[in-house]
């Protein structure tokens, strides 16, 4: 007999029928029925977060740690609104998730009705995909297309509007049957496309003298770790990572360089002026790793291998673009390439390497990391921030299994970390999961304790308090005269804060103190806050000025400048 | 280097007929500040289906990168990228 139910139990069923386990999200008027549902679902874990937008960015976490699909739910109008940055960073760092907001009943919808927003029309640029639904008899599909649609080929994130008489419309129950909605699909290159790319690039490798691998997200995605690892080992080719790619090669093998761009060592940046061919794999060739694209790399041939074609020559001009997966397309590549060695090449590199910069007075982000890091015994996943902490993480922390290095990158979205951290936790209950926050970024979502401590989710948060948005202050310092406008930034008191949420906090002002605070908030059984008191004007070195060339960075701080007029 | 040279194409988008797509398909030429000029949009003669036409005046790797955003929007049944006439004779005339 056939089984009659509402729109909204077809949604909580479908996602349950999805493999969903954990929806991040927040009630309102125009969800009332999905959430009047979901009690019957119990497969279905909701985690009531305190903003739509740390609902979206813990659904992005948990994305990016499980490599599952993230879901999120929100109510129309301002619930959907507050999603915006959310799904804006996972579509810049291609991130599966999926978002379902409630919409005004249909007969209300372009009337401007209370909480009526399109956010079809707002989220068109930062979704791979959305669907307004207007009949019930399509949810089920929608719900199944979306979920597919999040992760295949290069992931996204994916809305789905549900407006509310819809949620309340029955329909009868049917299983999963295939075909989904037919979608055009891209055209993929052709296999004798694919195979001459692969001999061309193995070509190139084998005539270059100064050949060099640029590892970015992609490979993450994929998990071509143990792929991209053989062929740097057969070839002897170095390794960079770019902010994203970072974890997918280990740190310390004799191989990796570190980091490119803005903020990469002057080795590395030097490494990719001087190199005559360069194998990216699974990275955009963003401004902040290329700095100016015309003086980026002038001797290099650049061999792209990316499952979006269309970043293929985007942003820098390739001789031999490969459209494929990471994973698939380095394995052949590594069939294909001959052993090789590259000792003159990277004895040349090291001879780029600069001393240490001098650590910042007192406590260095070098200490505070380390710290982390010992206390965890490196069984830990990293969730960052956006600005100067987010750039000492990612340069100094030595991670050593793959995937364990989380921000956000292209978006660069501050107050990412706490509620990111808490998707990562519920991927990965087993790791210690630290979220390093400045106290700017950290301050814009520190709501999310609240959510922490009433679904008992385990983060470590860590708070560097300079009491400037420090970033900012350093391109004021660099290239505005000094001129520190409106970025000295006041705190709470952090051990109170933590008080009031009934968690540990802990201060540190001093290396001494390092070992026992991190110990202790590291072994406490729930959430637990720890302030680290940096230096106020640490800088961090070198940097590309925006717009430069890599081969001219900033290493030391700058004489005074005018003040910008 | 004939591949710099701005010359005028014509792209023709064959996509579902729907608005949504239409209007995911008119904001990638917005975002990604595509130099169009003229466009048109018509019955394809398969139902369901419509043809949005413009003209494109950029070098050749443009015109690829802008077909290459096209050809991964779902609802974009395919893409076709005509001619590459040289602007500058065309100016002549």
């Amino acid at each position: 007999m056939a089984e009659i139910l509402t729109g909204a139990e077809i949604l909580c069923r479908t996602l349950v029928e999805g493999g969903v386990e954990v929806i991040f999200g927040y009630p309102g008027g125009a969800i009332m029925p999905f959430y009047h549902a979901l009690p019957d679902h119990p497969r279905l874990r909701h985690v009531l977060v305190r903003h739509e937008q740390a609902a979206a960015h813990a659904a992005d976490g948990y994305a990016r740690a499980s490599g599952r699909v993230g879901v999120c739910v929100a109510t129309s109008g301002p619930g959907a609104t507050n999603l915006v940055t959310g799904l804006a960073a996972a579509h810049m760092d291609s991130s599966p998730v999926v978002a379902i907001t409630g919409q005004v009943s249909r007969a209300m919808i372009g009337r401007d009705a209370f909480q009526e927003t399109d956010i079809i029309g707002i989220t068109l640029p930062i979704t791979k995909q959305n669907y307004l639904v207007q009949d019930v008899t399509e949810l089920a599909d929608v719900v199944r297309d979306a979920l597919a649609v999040a992760i295949e080929g290069r992931p996204g994130p994916v809305l789905i509007d549900v407006p509310k008489d819809v949620q309340n419309q029955k329909a009868e129950w049917k299983q999963s049957q295939p075909p989904r909605i037919p979608r055009a699909r891209a055209r993929d290159q052709s296999p004798g496309s694919i195979d001459d790319g692969i001999r061309r690039a193995a070509r190139l490798i084998a005539g270059a003298d100064r050949p060099l691998l640029m590892v970015g997200h992609g490979v993450i995605l994929a998990q071509a770790y143990a792929e991209v690892r053989a062929l740097a080992e057969k070839t002897g080719i170095p390794v960079v990572t770019t902010l994203l790619g970072i974890s997918a090669f280990p740190e310390g093998h004799p191989l990796h360089l570190g980091m490119p761009g803005m903020h990469g060592e002057v080795h590395v940046n030097r490494a990719i002026q001087h190199a005559d061919v360069i194998i990216g794999i699974g990275l955009r060739f963003d401004d902040r790793v290329t700095g100016n694209t015309a003086s980026f790399a002038r001797q290099a041939r650049v061999v792209h291998i990316d499952l979006d074609r269309a970043e293929i020559g985007k942003n820098v001009a390739v001789d031999v673009g490969i459209v494929g997966d990471a994973r698939e397309i380095t394995r052949r590549l590594l069939a294909a390439v001959e052993p090789r060695r590259c000792e003159r090449w990277l004895e040349h590199i090291h001879g780029f390497t600069r001393p240490p910069a001098a650590s910042p007075h007192g406590l260095s982000p070098e200490a505070i990391l380390s710290a982390i890091c010992e206390a965890s015994e490196a069984r830990c996943t990293i969730v960052s921030d956006v600005g100067q902490h987010q750039m000492w993480v990612a340069k100094l922390y030595p991670y050593r299994r793959p995937n364990t290095h989380i921000t956000s990158g292209g978006l660069g979205a501050m107050g990412f970390a706490v509620p990111a951290a808490m998707g990562v936790h519920l991927a990965r209950p087993d790791d210690t999961v630290w979220a390093i926050s400045g106290d700017g970024g950290f301050q814009m979502n520190m709501a999310e304790i609240a959510t922490m401590v009433q679904e008992r989710l385990s983060v470590k948060m860590a708070v560097f308090n300079n009491g400037y948005l420090g970033m900012v202050r350093q391109w004021q310092q660099f290239f505005h005269g000094k001129r520190y406008s409106c970025t000295p930034i006041w705190s709470p008191d952090y051990l109170k804060l933590a008080e009031a949420y009934g968690i540990p906090g802990y201060r540190v002002t001093d290396p001494s103190e390092l070992t026992d605070a991190v110990g202790e908030a590291n072994a406490a059984p729930g959430p637990a806050v720890v302030e680290f008191m940096i230096e106020e004007e640490a800088n961090v070195y070198p940097m590309i000025p925006p717009g430069g060339s890599l081969s001219e960075p900033i290493e030391a701080e700058p004489a005074p400048a005018p003040a910008a007029g | 280097m004939t591949l710099l040279v701005p010359r005028a194409h014509t792209v023709a988008v064959l996509l579902d007929d729907a608005l949504v797509t239409l209007n995911r398909a008119v904001g990638v030429l917005r975002r990604r500040n595509v130099p169009v000029e003229g466009l048109a949009l018509h019955p394809s003669g398969t139902a369901g289906l419509s043809r949005l036409t413009f003209v494109l005046k950029a070098d050749a790797v443009t015109a690829d990168r802008v077909a290459q955003q096209f050809q991964k929007m779902t609802g974009v049944r395919s893409v076709m990228v005509h001619g590459g006439e040289d602007i500058t004779s065309e100016a002549k005339q």
